[in-house]
């Protein structure tokens, strides 16, 4: 659709022009339109006050109780704990009848192994996620046949549109039980490597080590998930920030004698901080990803190194708890909320400003 | 041809080994890609098999007795309801502000920060819209109801509506809107009736991108809608949905609704499927050049 030619100006002896201000009955939809526009422009800006604001509220009584302690504290427990009562010799204190005397020991809340959780697990995917996907843009703006391109978008934009808890199902009934199976292999093979061992061993309460349950629903599982999960993301905005690529950068390169690795290190750099952004901006949907990695990741408030402990995340533990929190538990799973609503737009702001909004739709597709 | 150096034949050698890891990688991701949706297909058509099966998918509500579960009629209603409704909220609104940052924002402070505050929304984990939803309307309704889990939705599509809008309504060449002013149309008729008309079909699409990627959120609907097994129509009251129905049931004891699951699963894929397909369609021919 081109642009009609433009007239120049008519000749000054044409007949005097009267600009209206639209026909008679329209001049009221003009500022009715604007005010309606801008009212709804204004509500964007009071939604994002208000999501934070109405978790701020909710969170306030956690805040009160447990201030910054909550983001360094690494215990997790919504339940009141009673115990006996010890002397300062550690003997059980009893009352006159022989009764032990018990203490009740208020829930507490530390927001640390889901914070652990979040960032080991978004690592895990990005480590897994970012070669393969970088490798597949590459494949598609390099040396994928043109016919292939359009399918393999299509089905790139369109795994970015199935459900988390699709993935979900797949990771509990097909990766859990396989991660579980391989398991006790694996610590057969790497267990005498030095520096591996500990992967495959815990210890308990009483000191004994002993190999960590081969459950499969772990750190791992929900990394390799969330690396599923995330790869079509990162795949579709770094190709989109490749084929931007200008062509002369390219050839140029080849033309001084690079190699096809050469010439294509030198796109990757030349389009580093959009892939960056691309990187952010998986890692801000592997951060805030909910329902599969609820099912997949053994839902354990714990910090333990090894990848095959269950933990949690942020926000697999909302999905988890929040169902039938009450009073100061809500209180704490909201503050949660927040640290991770205030992480994920930082990601998104720092991703955006990389990105520079280019291929808004492929950004959407988060 | 000049003799290689040492050193070119090592960047010559590692370029065909990059060469070819690009394409196993590709291969890789196609195939776990395909897998995981193979297996997804696979479990939910068997699930759907034989025809009464299908059939009593979509026509009965379950029936809490292991052996014989029924089926998803009331999710799938749900789904198409709850869809509807934040439609109906999340549209408009996104329409609007969309309108005004293609067509208003050129004298406007407000137009950096809304795009701003848009983009940035649109990446908001769905959770915390579900837990907003629930402090702010299910605790002063005092039960999850269909009117918060739509609402919640809602809050997911408006700044993803918006922002398509206004990349949409850019498209459409300056010259139309010059020629309306022209011939003395209002900004408004101007708008309503070249601008708006002339890109419907790409901010169709845009809608339709917001409902694909709301059709799927089970998050935002756990603490909002709630769950239901009964078929509902009233919006005050907890909804059902294809999404938590599908969870409850999967990570519930009983086979029987563990199959419903898997059928409930393929029908979304495939109810989505459908959504891309049609913006596929749409775009076909029109696709924009940014």
């Amino acid at each position: 659709m081109s642009a009609p030619p433009t007239n120049p100006p008519g000749p000054s002896d044409a007949q005097p022009f009267v600009l209206q201000s639209g026909k008679k009955g329209g001049a009221w939809a003009d500022p009715v339109l604007k005010w309606l526009t801008a009212g709804a422009a204004v509500l964007i800006l009071l939604m994002l006050a208000g999501l934070v604001g109405v978790l701020v509220s909710a969170a306030l009584p956690s805040i009160k109780q447990f201030g910054l302690e909550f983001l360094v504290a690494s215990e997790w427990r919504p339940n009141e704990l009673e115990r006996s009562v010890r002397d300062a010799a550690g003997k059980i204190v009893r009352d006159e009848d022989g009764n032990n005397v018990t203490e009740i020991i208020p829930p507490v809340f530390g927001a640390l192994p889901v914070i652990y959780g979040t960032a080991v697990s978004s690592m895990i995917a990005l480590a897994l996620a970012v070669p393969l996907s970088f490798g597949g843009a590459l494949f598609l703006v390099r040396i994928a046949p043109k016919r292939l391109v359009a399918p393999v978008s299509f089905l790139v934009e369109f795994l970015a549109a199935i459900p988390s808890i699709a993935y979900g199902i797949f990771g509990l009934f097909v990766l859990a039980p396989w991660l579980a199976s391989a398991q006790p292999v694996a610590a057969d093979w790497l267990k005498d490597v030095p520096g591996l061992s500990w992967m495959f061993f815990q210890t308990l309460a009483d000191g004994r080590v002993v190999p960590i349950p081969a459950a499969g629903r772990n750190m791992l599982c929900g990394g390799l998930i969330l690396a599923i999960m995330i790869v079509p993301i990162i795949t579709a905005i770094s190709r989109d920030v490749l084929a931007n690529v200008p062509r002369a950068q390219v050839e140029g390169t080849m033309a001084l004698g690079a190699t096809w690795w050469q010439s294509c290190v030198e796109m990757l750099k030349y389009g580093r901080s959009a892939l960056f952004g691309a990187v952010m901006l998986g890692l801000a949907r592997a951060a805030g990803e909910t329902m599969a990695v609820a099912m997949i990741i053994g839902n354990a408030n714990q910090i333990d190194f090894s990848p095959f402990a269950p933990a949690q995340t942020m926000a697999s533990l909302l999905a988890s708890e929040f169902g039938e929190a009450q009073g100061i538990h809500r209180g704490a799973l909201v503050e949660v909320a927040l640290i991770l609503l205030v992480m994920s737009l930082a990601f998104n702001v720092v991703a955006r400003y990389l990105v520079v909004g280019k291929d808004s739709r492929s950004a959407m597709a988060h | 041809m000049a003799t290689l150096t040492r050193h070119d034949r090592i960047a010559r050698m590692k370029s065909s080994v990059m060469y070819a890891l690009c394409s196993v990688a590709t291969l890789f991701l196609l195939s776990t890609l395909v897998l995981v949706v193979g297996y997804l297909v696979f479990l939910g058509f068997s699930a759907l098999w034989p025809w009464k099966a299908l059939v009593s998918f979509f026509t009965t509500v379950p029936t809490a007795i292991p052996e014989d579960p029924g089926g998803m009629k009331h999710a799938f209603i749900g789904t198409l309801m709850l869809l509807a409704m934040a439609s109906a909220v999340g549209v408009p609104l996104g329409m609007l502000a969309g309108v005004f940052l293609a067509e208003y924002s050129v004298d406007s402070k407000l137009a950096a920060p809304v795009r701003f505050v848009a983009d940035v929304l649109a990446g908001v984990p769905s959770i915390v819209v579900g837990i907003l939803g629930y402090e702010l309307i299910v605790v002063p309704m005092g039960q999850f109801s269909g009117i918060a889990g739509s609402l919640a939705l809602a809050f997911i599509m408006i700044p993803i509506v918006a922002r398509t809008t206004e990349e949409m309504l850019r498209l459409v060449p300056g010259s139309y809107r010059e020629a309306s002013i022209a011939l003395g149309a209002s900004k408004a008729r101007t708008i309503l009736s070249v601008v708006i008309p002339s890109a419907t079909g790409s901010v169709v699409t845009g809608i339709m991108l917001a409902i694909a990627r709301v059709a799927g959120e089970t998050a935002p609907l756990l603490f909002t809608a709630g769950m239901s097994r009964f078929l509902t129509t009233d919006p005050t009251q907890p909804f059902p949905a294809l999404t938590t129905q599908i969870y409850r049931f999967v990570t519930g004891p009983f086979p029987a609704e563990r199959q419903l699951a898997y059928a409930g699963i393929v029908v979304l894929i495939v109810l989505i499927f459908f959504i891309n397909l049609a913006i596929r369609f749409a775009t076909r021919g029109s696709k924009p050049v940014n």
